[in-house]
């Protein structure tokens, strides 16, 4: 009974009792549509019809099951999507040291992180794929700076959150500034860093499947947009929506999984608690 | 006095500095060096000049599509946050059940927009019969689940991370719940509401266009940059960038000074 009790009362068990609740609502919902609408699928098919379409073996366009077919497509977006993500992830800690470094460069380059936040770099998408004329290379640089900049901006404030005693004893070592980034700068600022991850994580795999969506081809944009069409199973729509949706969350988690590998006093912190 | 001197060449400085940068990218664009560096002809990327004049000959389609835009964007933006903070004293006022609902609520921050718009598309189809309606509502929902998320978020670390023993004192003066939300939990809120809007301000910007791409009806700064690119009307499409773009611009700035009139009169 106390188990029982323990169990009821951890934050996991809350969470899965929302998820509980959000299948029961989505079933009922599914339900509902079932019985009113011609085509049910198109607009909420229950959650086993999905499941279903991806254990299916039936293929659908004559060599490849749906699954197959989504999972390939996925590889060719997440790719290009991760080299993006690691491009702008190097340039935005870059950029970040220059600025904490120079005080010129962060005084150019500081108004413009500001207002490249403000504008809608997703909106511009058509655009550089005009530009490049190339998709994958699109892909990789939209991907590249909207990871760039939450990256550059939060690894900044970490190297501001520095305290002034720890410069000061630095000082006090006459250790260079080589050595103070990597000994107070550089580990100071992981958590930040961080947090720029987390935010652009899932922001790089949204922009590389809105991408796909320009051009025929690969991609997991490119076989949503025909699915919507109704080129193919419906089904392939949903497995898109649920698959780029736990790709999102996954990338956010997976951060901060690395994060908690890589920080061992972040560990500690938790135990403190 | 030297002193006093110095900091004004460091104000000037930095002021001075982002402008040069700025005026060096423009003279480089208007006279065709960015082209020669991108590889691009002046049909793909347009001189300044040039955009501003289509800019200002399309300015009545233009206004057409940005007042379809900032219908989404600010009834969205609205019942969002609206939603999110709701969401944030419902888990307040029940930790237990509701810290639960605030960690699914963040989940569904990290879906991407592509995949949230095509559904409420497909959920919208019976609204209305006439299709600019239920695109528009389709929009509206999907900028509302992107910036509740947020909002949910930062109001309940604002409502629940208090100074140490106000809480108490509260208690203390037997007060109510709605007395304790009203003196102490919603002033204490004002910044975090503050910080959230800074991620679904532009969020909801770039939601909006986004959605655009996926709607029914053809409506919005978003489906025109889309639409003109790629019909080869790249002066156009870049119009409409530059129109959205300052649309970002000014609501931020909004946001910088409504965060100026408010969060000072409470802290």
């Amino acid at each position: 009974m106390t188990k029982f009790k323990n169990i009821r009362h951890s934050k996991y068990f809350n969470t899965f009792l929302w998820i509980v609740i959000l299948i029961i609502a989505w079933e009922i919902g599914a339900t509902a549509v079932a019985a009113t609408k011609r085509s049910p699928e198109n607009i909420l098919p229950h959650l086993s019809g999905i499941i279903k379409s991806i254990i299916s073996t039936d293929t659908i366009n004559g060599s490849q099951t749906a699954l197959q077919m989504v999972l390939i497509n996925a590889q060719a977006t997440i790719s290009r999507a991760l080299i993006g993500f690691a491009i702008g992830t190097a340039l935005g800690f870059i950029l970040a040291l220059l600025m904490s470094r120079f005080k010129t460069v962060e005084k150019v380059a500081f108004p413009y992180l500001m207002i490249i936040q403000m504008i809608p770099i997703l909106g511009m998408a058509p655009l550089i794929f005009a530009i490049t004329q190339d998709i994958s290379k699109s892909r990789i640089i939209i991907a590249a700076i909207l990871t760039f900049y939450p990256v550059a901006t939060n690894t900044l404030a970490g190297f501001r959150s520095v305290e002034k005693e720890k410069h000061e004893l630095m000082e006090s070592y006459a250790a260079n500034s080589f050595q103070t980034y990597v000994k107070t700068m550089i580990p100071a600022s992981i958590p930040y860093f961080f947090t720029g991850l987390k935010i652009s994580a899932p922001m790089a795999i949204t922009a590389s499947i809105l991408v796909d969506t320009l051009q025929g081809g690969v991609g997991l944009g490119c076989l949503l947009s025909q699915a919507l069409k109704g080129a193919m199973s419906r089904y392939v729509f949903w497995q898109i929506v649920f698959l780029s949706a736990f790709i999102g969350i996954f990338s956010f988690l997976l951060m901060g999984f690395i994060e908690y590998l890589i920080c061992p006093y972040k560990r500690r912190g938790k135990n403190q608690d | 006095m030297s002193t006093h001197k110095k900091i004004n060449t460091e104000a000037v400085k930095s002021v001075l500095y982002p402008v040069l940068f700025g005026v060096l990218i423009f003279l480089l664009w208007e006279f065709g060096v960015l082209n020669t560096i991108l590889h691009t002809d002046t049909n793909i990327l347009p001189p300044p000049s040039r955009i501003a004049s289509i800019v200002a000959e399309n300015s009545s389609k233009i206004a057409d599509n940005l007042s379809a835009t900032m219908t989404v964007i600010l009834i969205g933006l609205a019942a969002g946050s609206v939603l999110g903070y709701l969401a944030a004293m419902f888990a307040t006022r029940f930790p237990y059940f509701g810290s639960g609902a605030l960690t699914v609520l963040s989940v569904f921050n990290a879906i991407p927009i592509v995949a949230l718009a095509p559904v409420f598309n497909n959920w919208t189809k019976d609204v209305s019969s006439q299709a600019d309606v239920r695109s528009t509502v389709a929009k509206i929902l999907v900028v509302t689940v992107v910036c509740s998320a947020s909002m949910s978020i930062n109001a309940y670390r604002g409502l629940t991370e208090l100074k140490p023993f106000s809480l108490d004192l509260m208690k203390s003066y037997a007060a109510d719940n709605k007395t304790i939300f009203m003196k102490l939990r919603f002033r204490n809120s004002v910044p975090y509401i503050f910080t959230s809007l800074k991620v679904s301000v532009p969020t909801s910007v770039i939601t909006a266009l986004v959605s655009e791409y996926f709607a029914e009806y053809r409506a919005g700064i978003g489906r025109q940059i889309r639409d003109n690119i790629s019909i080869a009307q790249y002066s156009s499409g870049w119009a409409y960038i530059v129109v959205a773009c300052l649309i970002g611009i000014a609501m931020y700035i909004i946001l910088m000074i409504f965060e100026g009139i408010f969060v000072k009169r409470t802290s």
